[in-house]
């Protein structure tokens, strides 16, 4: 670490991370709430930042109010840490907090953001997970009423959101929900977990690590506390499902890149029209990569 | 320590550096209740408060210079956002608890003990707790801990506590559970 960010000096830490102390401060009062009442989308003052939202100002904001000189990030959008969304976020962070380290591998990150995907390998204790989140009310599907959706909330009251989950069910004999899957925390709260597939919920129930979730537009902020219930909602008779990636003979797909068969797969067409599969997760797909194959493992 | 340290060392509790890293430790404690991390009760409230909280300090525990600092609204301690308070007395007031549409309106105690690492254990469990964490705390009226249960019963509603010696602290958020331990 820069020696320079030691001095016990205000003026030390001017202007690093943005946004201004007080708006840090309000982004930090809000995330300690939304830990303490886990999965309570918790209102906070969202600031303008220079970039359009739907960009990620919500899980910017959390991760401009956490990161520190020590740090180090890794953000990633799709799964993959250069996709151009990812890339300028990184940039932006690194701009305005001087000093701070960023990785693209999951296990060497303190502070990871991420858009769509949750990482292949298990969080740790004390890395942080931050979510972007476009739309961070599951029952908008069933009350248009804000005000009838707190109560709700308050109340652990889904019943209509399970009705509407139900009847979904029997008209397609199957989960049609591929993202935001509503899901359960600590036996209370229905949160929207943000854009990533369901084969990420599993982790995370009673995760190792922190995850933050944060809406810009929506000016809200919720948590998925460590060693905590996450339980996407299900019935008796039809259980929860991720997704399982078998091709017609019920054999697991595997990447054609790395041959992992236990990673979440997004589908290639290539230019003769084959269909092949490759692990979302980039840095998982390297790391796999270099254990498989070392000799053409790219050099990370 | 020298004089001219300690001074340089309470100043850094304003700053902006100094805050970043005392509010990872304040996210470590909520996060996994029950562990201990270091900061003072000064360099919690620095961190957590400014002109837009209000502040109740019935028992007097927080100096004029940082009164003045914080510049936070002063409230009465049924009324605030956050209460400094003694903790080996029993309580005398009866914190916000926020609403069901608004539970995170309920206060956050900054409850004064006399030591944390060592007296009477409590046993707690939660989310954040993988299993059961034990946390020995000195100098703390059992009565807050049944007022505590009191105030905590109808979830999502409640109160959120941060326990805090000389040097130390560690978090209560409302879900956690406690027994205590003969
Ligand atoms: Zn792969």
């Amino acid at each position: 670490m820069n020696p320079g960010y030691e001095l016990p000096l205000e003026e030390a830490g001017y202007s690093f991370g943005f946004l201004d102390e007080y708006a840090k401060r309000e982004v930090r009062r809000a995330i300690l709430k939304a830990i303490s009442i886990p999965g309570y989308q918790t209102p906070y003052a969202s600031r303008e930042m220079p970039m359009g939202r739907g960009f990620g100002t919500g899980g910017l904001q959390l991760t401009l109010a956490l990161v520190g000189p020590e740090d180090r990030l890794k953000v990633i959008d799709q799964g993959a840490d250069d996709s151009v969304n990812a890339v300028n976020l990184r940039h932006f962070v690194e701009m305005t907090c001087p000093g701070m380290d960023t990785t693209e591998h999951t296990r060497a990150a303190t502070l990871i953001q991420s858009r769509h995907r949750i990482p292949e390998v298990p969080l740790r204790e004390n890395q942080i997970l931050v979510l972007q989140v476009p739309y961070p009310d599951a029952l908008v599907v069933v009350e248009s009423s804000e005000a009838r959706r707190k109560t709700m909330h308050g109340e652990g009251d889904y019943a209509r959101l399970l009705t509407r989950l139900y009847e979904d069910i029997v008209r397609f004999d199957e989960i049609t929900i591929a993202h935001r899957y509503p899901t359960r925390i600590a036996g209370h709260y229905v949160i929207d977990p943000s854009p990533i597939p369901r084969y990420d919920l599993p982790k995370l129930h009673r995760a190792a690590a922190l995850t933050l979730l944060g809406a810009g537009r929506e000016k809200k902020i919720y948590a998925v506390p460590p060693y905590t219930d996450a339980e996407p909602l299900a019935f008796d008779d039809v259980p929860f499902r991720i997704e399982d990636f078998r091709d017609a003979a019920g054999r697991r797909c595997a990447c054609a890149r790395c041959g992992a068969s236990d990673s979440f797969l997004d589908e290639l067409i290539g230019d003769d029209g084959a269909k092949s599969w490759q692990c979302s997760d980039s840095d998982y797909c390297n790391e796999q990569l270099a254990v498989r194959n070392p000799q053409e493992a790219v050099h990370i | 320590m020298s004089e001219t340290a300690s001074l340089l060392d309470h100043q850094s509790i304003w700053g902006p550096m100094a805050q970043q890293r005392v509010f990872r430790c304040l996210l470590e404690a909520f996060s996994y209740p029950g562990r201990i991390q270091s900061a003072s009760l000064p360099a919690l409230l620095a961190t957590l408060g400014d002109s837009e909280i209000s502040l109740a300090d019935p028992d007097e525990l927080v100096a004029a210079d940082d009164w003045r600092r914080l510049g936070a609204r002063r409230e009465a301690a049924d009324k605030a956002n956050f209460v400094v308070a003694r903790g080996d007395i029993d309580p005398a007031f009866q914190p916000a608890i926020g609403t069901l549409e608004s539970p995170e309106q309920g206060a956050t105690i900054l409850l004064r003990v006399r030591k944390l690492g060592r007296g009477a254990k409590l046993k707690l469990s939660g989310p954040g707790i993988q299993d059961a964490i034990k946390l020995a705390v000195g100098g703390l009226d059992p009565a807050w801990l049944e007022r505590r249960a009191q105030w905590n019963a109808g979830f999502p509603m409640g109160v959120d506590f941060i326990l805090v010696d000389g040097e130390q602290f560690a978090a209560l958020p409302r879900t956690v559970s406690i027994a205590g331990e003969a």
